[in-house]
């Protein structure tokens, strides 16, 4: 049971990773490769303030997500303004360089020995990790919500025409660089946010949980389920992370000599689904939504109404 | 003679990822998108080796040979089951790296599937530790550097000075007027697609011929040879081959100075910085 | 309203496109940019909107609140001034509806901030009723979807730079592109525009019985130098012009 909530406590993260991503890559077109960097920084800063420094969890969080969105901005700053494949290259290396400074700086944070332990906060409280799961759930329906908020906005609006055109925007007078650096900034704030809250989810920190695995897995999921679409997200990760990390490594009947090859076979799957999308569906299941505003009659003297 | 040491360790070491470098910078340059799965081409290089030399008892420098072919043939499969389809329908760049990564997951995990997630070790032939100019270095080391550096001389010749490297550049630039002055955009294609995952393949098998031979040795690489390729500029084979040996020896003298892992912080910080300068700006 | 450049030079690496003592925009209402093929005109438009670095000279513009020098302003900084210029090429925003990229390009950046997510009405009355007022204007295939034809796309372009309510626009052939009849529809809102000192206008175009019929003052440019300004009439009597441009 517990097994189970931690299953799908990671799940929630994992669809407010590609919650995010779907603002960065879908709406506005930055190809962040180095999703789980952002992530670690809010995981790791979140574990060293709280046990190192013996900072309250949720405060913890807050400033590990600031180093997340700091990150994020530096980055933004650096390369954002170049092509789609160096912002790929430099987002990959950036969290290849966090993880690698995670395992090398073991002083601060207990190199490959690992971190460890984070409690789940509300003291001593039966089901505190059902609790802390209804938690992530909020936090994860907010972001669904406030994406749709963005995609509805003024500025959506202008970050899907920066992803179209970018110099066409400019030249319209939208600081096209500026818009693209806060709002990576912040979703990788967000993604720091994430990070934290999946710390005493894992309760023991180790640098094996910053491999670019998880990058991927939240790029696939989020490709599967619709890059351009609200809800692409969450119906990717159900498909890719509910179906085989919940429902077939729980309930599967999988003799034990072959179970260590069933993450194998899961990222085989992976790959052949990621190949089939692209060919054949590259918009994924759901396709793109657009924006929701309200139709309202035009006010202009003379003119007729919209139909 | 820290210098001289870095030098010559970062020859040693780059060595493969100057194969690695030239392979993906041609598929760069030819069709516009970085082929992640180009770590497969490297893995699958040193596993065919493992075929030859290990399954099959070939001596290891017999192996080379039809391994390195082997991998060139899985490369061109590749291209013509699903990276020409696509690029046929008009799938964009950034499109076409995730798609690369579906074809890398693919690879990489059926492997793992056939072979199991164990490390190999290939059979090295005797190993005598040589003196050379007061380095010392195995007869293996120096027969895979001037293996390689003979396999990146004639690739380099290739691309600057025959006809396959005129059409390829012909293909890249402008893909229509090279259609229309005759070029067979598909036999070209084939073939860089081909020599690249040669490249990729000789690569892999000296990468596992000095360590071991995992699943996941290209893609531990893919990502160095990526920044190599980006940071020497779009296709620049040329400029390929400058900066895996400048990282090969920045990475020696880095490692020699301080911790293996500072040396990887430090050269994926410089790339960064690199792409800050060098990157094609959009707006 | 004065666009200014003095001792403005492009060069490629040792072929200069652009060579200008000094030229002023801006003073005479509607104002021409004529000149052969390969003159520079296109090259100077994009010097002038900041998308083109110049190799040397400066570029300013008097707004009436102050002279800004241009160089050393960005892109969005030079719209934002005042100065937007139309594009010869097509450009577009595909994903946008011809509304909403005439309701983006209304829209004040400043307006375009976070705290936008929570703005009751996603656009206000007044920006609706331009947005309605110049669509209805022209007749699109469909009003409410997004732009069809290669024409369309040209005529939403140049639209969008309208009720974006430049100081300054500059358009960059406009008739390329365009049936006739829009292009005139285009050009008789322009002038009303220009009549009522809404803004002041350059036209860079080939088609030059438009530039006579339209213009108030015409600068000619040959080999990136301005060579010649004056009326219309000026200028098609001149000989200079006429023999190196109409091939009279």
């Amino acid at each position: 049971m517990d097994y189970l909530i931690f299953s799908f406590s990671l799940m929630l993260v994992y669809i407010g990773l590609a919650q995010l991503l779907h603002i960065q890559f879908g709406m506005a077109g930055i190809p962040n490769f180095g999703v789980v960097g952002f992530w670690g920084l809010g995981l790791y800063g979140t574990g060293v303030l709280y046990l190192t420094y013996d900072v309250p969890l949720f405060i913890a969080i807050a400033m590990a997500s600031l180093l997340s969105a700091a990150a994020g901005y530096v980055l933004a700053l650096l390369v954002l303004q170049r092509s789609g494949q160096a912002v790929l290259a430099a987002t990959l290396a950036l969290s290849a360089i966090i993880a690698t400074l995670i395992v090398s700086e073991k002083d601060i944070t207990g190199g490959v020995q690992g971190l460890g332990t984070i409690k789940f906060p509300f003291g001593d409280m039966d089901g505190r990790n059902i609790v802390f799961m209804v938690f992530i759930l909020i936090v994860v329906i907010a972001l669904v919500w406030l994406s749709a908020k963005l995609r509805d906005s003024r500025m959506g609006r202008q970050l899907v025409a920066i992803r179209d055109n970018e110099e066409l925007a400019a030249s319209l007078g939208k600081n096209t660089a500026s818009t693209k650096r806060w709002v990576f900034a912040v979703t990788c704030g967000m993604m720091g946010v994430l990070g934290g809250m999946s710390a005493p989810l894992h309760q023991f920190l180790v640098p094996y949980q910053l491999a670019p695995s998880l990058t991927f897995a939240v790029w696939i999921a989020l490709v599967l389920g619709g890059k351009g679409h609200n809800l692409g997200a969450t119906v990717g990760v159900f498909v890719t992370f509910g179906l085989f990390d919940i429902l077939i490594e729980t309930y599967a009947p999988v003799p034990a000599e072959q179970a260590i090859l069933l993450p194998n076979f899961k990222l085989f799957c992976y790959g052949l689904v990621l190949i089939m999308i692209i060919m054949f569906r590259p918009r994924g299941m759901l396709g793109e939504d657009k924006p929701r505003v309200r139709a309202r009659p035009a006010q202009a003297q003379g003119v007729p109404r919209e139909t | 003679m820290l210098l001289l040491d870095s030098i010559f360790i970062g020859l040693l070491e780059a060595s493969p990822l100057i194969l690695a470098a030239m392979g993906f910078t041609l598929i760069f340059y030819l069709n516009g998108f970085m082929n992640i799965a180009y770590a497969e081409s490297i893995t699958f290089g040193a596993y065919f080796a493992i075929l030859f030399n290990v399954v099959l008892g070939a001596h290891f420098y017999l192996a080379i040979v039809p391994s390195m072919l082997l991998s060139g043939a899985l490369s061109v499969a590749v291209y013509l089951g699903i990276f020409r389809p696509a690029l046929n329908r008009g799938v964009g760049p950034t499109e076409m790296i995730i798609l690369s990564v579906g074809v890398s997951f693919l690879l990489r995990y059926g492997l793992i599937l056939a072979v199991g997630p164990v490390n190999m070790f290939l059979n090295e032939p005797n190993i005598t530790y040589l003196q050379f100019l007061g380095m010392g270095a195995t007869n293996l080391q120096l027969v895979a550097l001037v293996l390689v550096l003979i396999a990146a001389g004639t690739l380099y010749w290739m691309i600057y000075n025959t006809g396959l490297g005129e059409q390829m550049r012909g293909l890249a630039n402008n893909h229509d007027l090279a259609m229309a002055s005759g070029i067979n955009p598909h036999r070209t294609s084939v073939a860089i697609w081909f020599i690249a995952g040669c490249a990729g393949g000789l690569s892999g098998i000296f990468s596992g011929v000095f360590a071991q031979v995992t699943p996941y040795m290209g893609w531990n690489v893919i990502l160095i040879t990526m920044l190599v390729t980006i940071v020497a500029g779009v296709g620049s084979v040329r400029g390929a081959v400058i900066a895996a040996v400048a990282a090969g020896i920045l990475t020696a003298f880095i490692t020699l100075v301080t911790k293996p892992l500072y040396a990887e912080v430090i050269l994926l910080t410089m790339f960064i910085a690199v792409l800050t300068f060098r990157g094609a700006r959009t707006a | 309203m004065r666009l200014e450049a003095q001792n403005l030079t492009k060069a490629y690496h040792a072929h200069e496109v652009v060579n200008i003592k000094n030229v002023t925009f801006g003073s005479g209402g509607l104002e021409g940019l004529i000149g052969p093929n390969g003159a520079g005109k296109s090259t100077l438009m994009g010097l002038l909107t900041r998308r083109i670095a110049p190799t040397s000279g400066d570029i300013q513009l008097d707004v009436g609140n102050g002279v800004h020098k241009l160089n050393p302003l960005k892109s969005h900084e030079v719209a934002r001034i005042g100065l937007i210029k139309t594009n010869q090429r097509i450009q577009g925003f595909d994903s946008l509806t011809i509304k909403d990229s005439l309701r983006l390009a209304a829209t004040p950046p400043k307006d375009e901030g976070f705290a936008s997510l929570f703005a009751k009405e996603r656009d206000s009355d007044e920006i609706e009723a331009k947005v309605a007022q110049l669509v209805e204007a022209f007749p699109f295939t469909d009003r409410n979807g997004y732009a069809m034809s290669g024409g369309e796309k040209k005529l939403v372009d140049i639209l969008r730079c309208l009720i974006a309510e430049p100081k300054l626009f500059l358009m960059d052939e406009p008739t390329a592109g365009l049936p006739d009849d829009i292009t005139r529809m285009v050009m008789d809102m322009v002038r009303q525009k220009v009549a009522n000192g809404e803004m002041r206008v350059v036209v860079v175009e080939h088609d030059l019985p438009m530039i006579w019929e339209y213009c108030d003052y015409v600068h000619f440019l040959s080999e990136g130098s301005i060579l010649f300004d004056g009326t219309p009439e000026e200028v098609k009597s001149n000989r200079v012009v006429a023999e190196k441009y109409m091939g009279v």
